[in-house]
């Protein structure tokens, strides 16, 4: 593979493991440890987590942080020779239609999640939403049942179906409910479309990749789909979100960056003679 | 008949050893798992026995009574290294995935009245010891790697280069490997 790093964003490796869900916290050195944990663990991609409950009045959805401000050389990630890959995710905790509109600011992110909170919200979502992740509630009782059409239209369209496993660590009563609820989205969706993430706050919150995998035994999920859960899923759901900054997946248009001389020189050229901004 | 009980010789063998897998050998699984602690120091405090009862603790809890009654048999710790915090849990292969599915919620080891909060990373899972020594020692290679280039300067490096040289090669092969991260 001798494609240039710069281009197209996305490695070809299958084997690589990724966690879709890290919760931000404005504390620098809490994250930095997160981080280092995840690479320790031998998590090639993580995504930092910025939730939005839109039920809360004049929430306003910021623009996320630049992921190089946080690391100087990122971490290197265990078994692997390049460093951890660190991803924005914007999650929106829906009550109502009107909380999801897709504006400018949903492109500042890489991924974008909705967590909806009805039924008639949970069809939306499955069905129109231009997302790439559905939550599933964890840490309550399922405030509706899943239904067949709209899962497998969810299914069609390639959203994902996301299960954090934080709640389930730290107490009994969540992971009941995690169970509960893991196994009744399994029954509908049977085993596909599932990822499975952390949603960690501290680094002593994550799980290694194996157990993560093996874990989906208690979520009713097979050892192939609990595989799945961790890597090639997660992988999917990073190119569902790399195709919306995208014309249809098809054109991608990039800055570029120009040295200091050239754009000195630009001002005095003109238009018709300075450097043509490539597409790629 | 010197034939006859030849023929009878041979076909007794398979029989022999059918039974001797039936009756003798149990199929083990050997998880190999990392404890990781916020602080390396507290690693120092762990022993055997706590690990034990926190993986046995975590799987009543998970799996009940019965998660219970299967970690009472053939379930044991082989081996812990309390300076790199590694553990080979030993249980039965029929029933290893359920008793691996209850290691992610333990959060914290108790040792003598005092707590370590930590996780259990399971690195490798192997059929018999001799394979998960092998990845051990190969795992410990990659993690004196990974430390070498956080080394600040080329005469640290050098040092620690000196110093895993300079150990002596004792009866158990990874020692060695386990010494030489101490010392970064």
């Amino acid at each position: 593979m001798n494609a240039p790093s710069t281009h197209g964003n996305v490695d070809r490796n299958m084997a690589m493991f990724m966690d879709l869900n890290v919760s931000y916290t404005t504390d620098k050195k809490r994250l930095q440890g997160l981080i280092e944990k995840a690479a320790h663990l031998g998590y090639s991609i993580v995504a930092i987590n910025y939730v939005v409950d839109m039920q809360q009045k004049k929430q306003e959805i910021d623009k996320p942080k630049c992921v190089s401000e946080l690391f100087d050389t990122f971490p290197i990630v265990q078994g692997k020779s390049r460093p951890i890959k660190v991803l924005n995710r914007l999650t929106i905790v829906a009550t109502d239609p009107s909380h999801f509109r897709p504006t400018a600011v949903y492109k500042a992110y890489d991924l974008v999640a909705v967590f909806p909170k009805t039924e008639k919200l949970f069809h939306a979502a499955c069905m129109t939403f231009d997302v790439d992740i559905i939550c599933v509630a964890v840490s309550e009782k399922l405030p509706f049942y899943f239904k067949r059409s709209p899962v497998n239209g969810a299914i069609e369209r390639g959203v994902f179906f996301e299960l954090s496993y934080t709640p389930a660590i730290r107490d009994s009563t969540m992971r009941r409910y995690t169970i509960a609820n893991a196994v009744s989205l399994m029954e509908t969706c049977k085993g596909k479309n599932v990822i499975v993430t952390s949603g960690a706050e501290r680094p002593l919150e994550l799980r290694g990749p194996y157990d993560i995998a093996n874990l989906g035994l208690l979520f009713g999920l097979s050892e192939q789909d609990g595989k799945a859960a961790v890597s090639t899923n997660c992988r999917a759901v990073h190119l569902h979100g790399e195709t919306r900054k995208t014309a249809l997946g098809i054109i991608h248009t990039m800055k570029k960056d120009q040295p200091l001389s050239e754009g000195q020189r630009e001002v005095d050229d003109p238009p018709s003679k300075r450097p043509k901004i490539e597409l790629s | 008949n010197p034939g006859k009980s030849c023929c009878i010789y041979i076909l007794k063998i398979p029989i022999i050893l059918k039974l001797s897998l039936l009756i003798t050998d149990f199929l083990h699984r050997y998880l190999l798992c990392e404890v990781c602690v916020s602080d390396q120091k507290n690693l120092l405090l762990l022993d055997d026995r706590s690990i034990y009862n926190a993986a046995k603790a975590a799987v009543s809890r998970v799996h009940g009574d019965y998660g219970f009654a299967l970690t009472s048999i053939g379930f044991s710790v082989k081996y812990l290294n309390a300076h790199t915090g590694i553990v080979f849990l030993r249980c039965r292969k029929s029933h290893y995935r359920l008793i691996w599915s209850a290691l992610p919620f333990i959060t914290s080891l108790e040792n003598r009245g005092q707590r370590v909060p930590c996780f259990l990373n399971c690195l490798h899972v192997g059929g018999t010891i001799r394979t998960c020594q092998n990845f051990l020692v190969r795992y410990n290679t990659q993690q004196l790697h990974r430390m070498l280039l956080l080394c600040q300067s080329e005469e640290e490096r050098s040092e620690i280069r000196k110093a895993v040289l300079s150990c002596t090669l004792m009866k158990d092969t990874n020692v060695d490997y386990e010494e030489s991260e101490e010392e970064d």
